[in-house]
């Protein structure tokens, strides 16, 4: 794969804005979504940028995730394609929870083109609120030299920081200080690099040498960091421990880019009961912590969600007590996918796990039948044949 | 079997094949433990995964799916979604140490009322031998 090395280079930020500008001004995409400083100076927001002269203040690189890209994607084109091409900028992670929502018919993909860069991960929302300004030079210094200590827990184990569903694709790995490669990754992409000019004359050998390296480094703490949530919140003491602190705010489903439902069922009329159920539970288990059902809520959430799971770390950004929700989820995810050999997000033609089968699979699953049970020839009126 | 336990079991039998082979164990008068419940859900596939952890955490001891065996499912597929299904709620509770071995999927034709109550006894034995549900017994869920 051949790229682009961006003219500029001072700041790899300013190199692809300058990009999206000639994108924009030569009419290559009609409209670019990214994050964007809000006017107030402490948070990003995702805009839709239509006037060339208001990238000066977007942010391909910002330092937090306050609303999942997939989501701020998914209420775009929720009524279907827009007309014109619309380039978005996301994480590589919202852009895999954005495949997801296309699969699961909750985004539509057409036209819309995916600007993806390496990513050096994000802050937790909770320290960068703290002092944005302060947060913004430390997120800055950090994102350059790779520190993964500042970053969210999440980030730090990433190890799908170079997404493969994207349209274009911006390397920073192994790139001289301050500057930056382009990739087209898709036939789309390339459209768009040879209308807005760009050359694709640079080999990608030394980005892809450093980003599997980096991978190899990453899966090996992906399986260290897992195997300590696995240690912490195994069986009931440590998971009810993890979730104790819970509030049932359910801020984890609402910001979840792939609990799309409208309704969810955890907080529809059928998941409320009448009282002489909870007196019930709460004679047979001594008492009963109200509101009733929390565990069910995140183990139920795993059920549906798991298999979609990003492990973008929405969830934890939003959790108001602070619990590990993202990294349990994360845990769980990772392994459940395993088992059915899917990835979500790595390309729009995997179809859902769920939605298909394969009539050999999963041997362990079933649980093979001994033809004659020790215990079955003792009972009364029992016939020894095989009925 | 330990001396006082005996465990709750959950026993979900889809209405075509699973149940059916409760109707054949009944014509046989073929007997399978009191304490097992049977639930009919019209197909495996139609069980949510929600049910399934509910009954774990308010009260069974174990859990036992049955549908019709693979090819037979009366709306086609509904047994291999349910096997996936399965398969990730017992991934999910395995990753978590919360006893996936308390819960079984078996195929159970119409026919087989010999299966379906083996299945049952076979069940409740393992289950007593385990011992109580650790998450039932907790107030704090």
């Amino acid at each position: 794969m051949n790229g682009s090395k961006l003219p500029g280079a001072q700041d790899a930020e300013k190199s692809v804005l300058a990009f999206l500008k000639t994108g924009l001004e030569k009419r290559c995409f009609e409209a670019v979504m990214m994050s964007h400083r809000v006017p107030a100076g402490d948070g990003y927001a995702y805009v839709l940028i239509k006037d060339p002269a208001l990238l000066e203040g977007a942010s391909p690189l910002p330092p937090v995730i306050p609303v999942q890209g997939a989501k701020a994607l998914s209420a775009l084109t929720r009524w279907g394609p827009p007309k014109e091409t619309i380039l978005a900028v996301m994480h590589p992670c919202e852009i895999r929870a954005a495949v997801e929502l296309f699969k699961l018919k909750q985004a539509s993909l057409d036209h819309i083109v995916f600007l993806s860069f390496d990513c050096p991960g994000v802050m937790p929302l909770s320290d960068y609120v703290k002092n944005p300004g302060e947060a913004d030079r430390t997120y800055a210094a950090a994102r350059r030299k790779w520190e993964s200590a500042k970053m969210r827990p999440l980030c730090r184990i990433c190890n799908e920081f170079v997404p493969a569903a994207s349209d274009l694709h911006i390397g920073l790995l192994g790139a001289e200080e301050g500057s930056a490669w382009l990739f087209p990754v898709s036939p789309e992409g390339r459209r768009i690099m040879d209308s807005v000019g760009l050359e694709t004359a640079v080999s990608s050998d030394a980005w892809e040498r450093e980003a599997a390296e980096r991978k190899t480094v990453r899966e090996k703490e992906r399986q260290e960091a897992h195997q300590v949530s696995r240690d912490r919140v195994s069986g009931p003491d440590g998971l009810l421990a993890a979730f104790s602190s819970c509030i049932n705010c359910h801020n984890c489903m609402r910001v979840c880019p792939v609990c799309y439902c409208r309704q969810c069922y955890f907080d529809s009329e059928a998941f409320k009961l009448p009282p002489e159920n909870y007196v019930e539970r709460a004679r047979k288990k001594g008492s009963l912590r109200l509101p009733a059902d929390t565990l069910l809520f995140h183990l139920g959430r795993m059920s549906h969600m798991a298999l979609s799971c990003v492990s973008c770390g929405t969830c934890e950004d939003a959790c108001p007590m602070d619990i590990k929700v993202g990294q349990i989820f994360s845990l769980v995810a990772d392994n459940a996918q395993k088992q059915l050999n899917y990835l979500p997000g790595r390309s729009r033609e995997d179809p859902l796990p769920a939605s298909v089968y394969q009539e050999e699979e999963l041997e362990g699953v079933e649980k093979p039948y001994v033809e004659t049970y020790s215990r079955t020839g003792d009972r009364d009126g029992a016939g020894s044949e095989n009925q | 079997m330990s001396g006082a336990f005996t465990p709750k079991i959950i026993y979900f039998m889809c209405g075509w094949c699973g149940s059916g082979g409760s109707e054949t164990a009944a014509a046989y008068h073929l007997r399978y433990p009191e304490n097992v419940l049977p639930f009919r859900v019209n197909c495996t596939g139609s069980l949510s995964s929600v049910h399934i952890l509910r009954a774990l955490i308010e009260g069974a001891d174990g859990v036992i799916i049955s549908g019709c065996h693979p090819g037979d499912c009366h709306y086609e597929d509904g047994n291999f979604r349910a096997r996936r299904r399965v398969a990730t709620v017992k991934s999910i509770l395995n990753t978590l140490g919360l006893g996936e071995e308390r819960i079984w999927f078996r195929y159970v034709a119409h026919g087989e009322g010999k299966r379906f109550v083996d299945t049952a006894e076979e069940f409740n034995d393992l289950i007593a031998e385990l011992g109580p549900n650790p998450l039932k017994e907790r107030n704090d869920t």
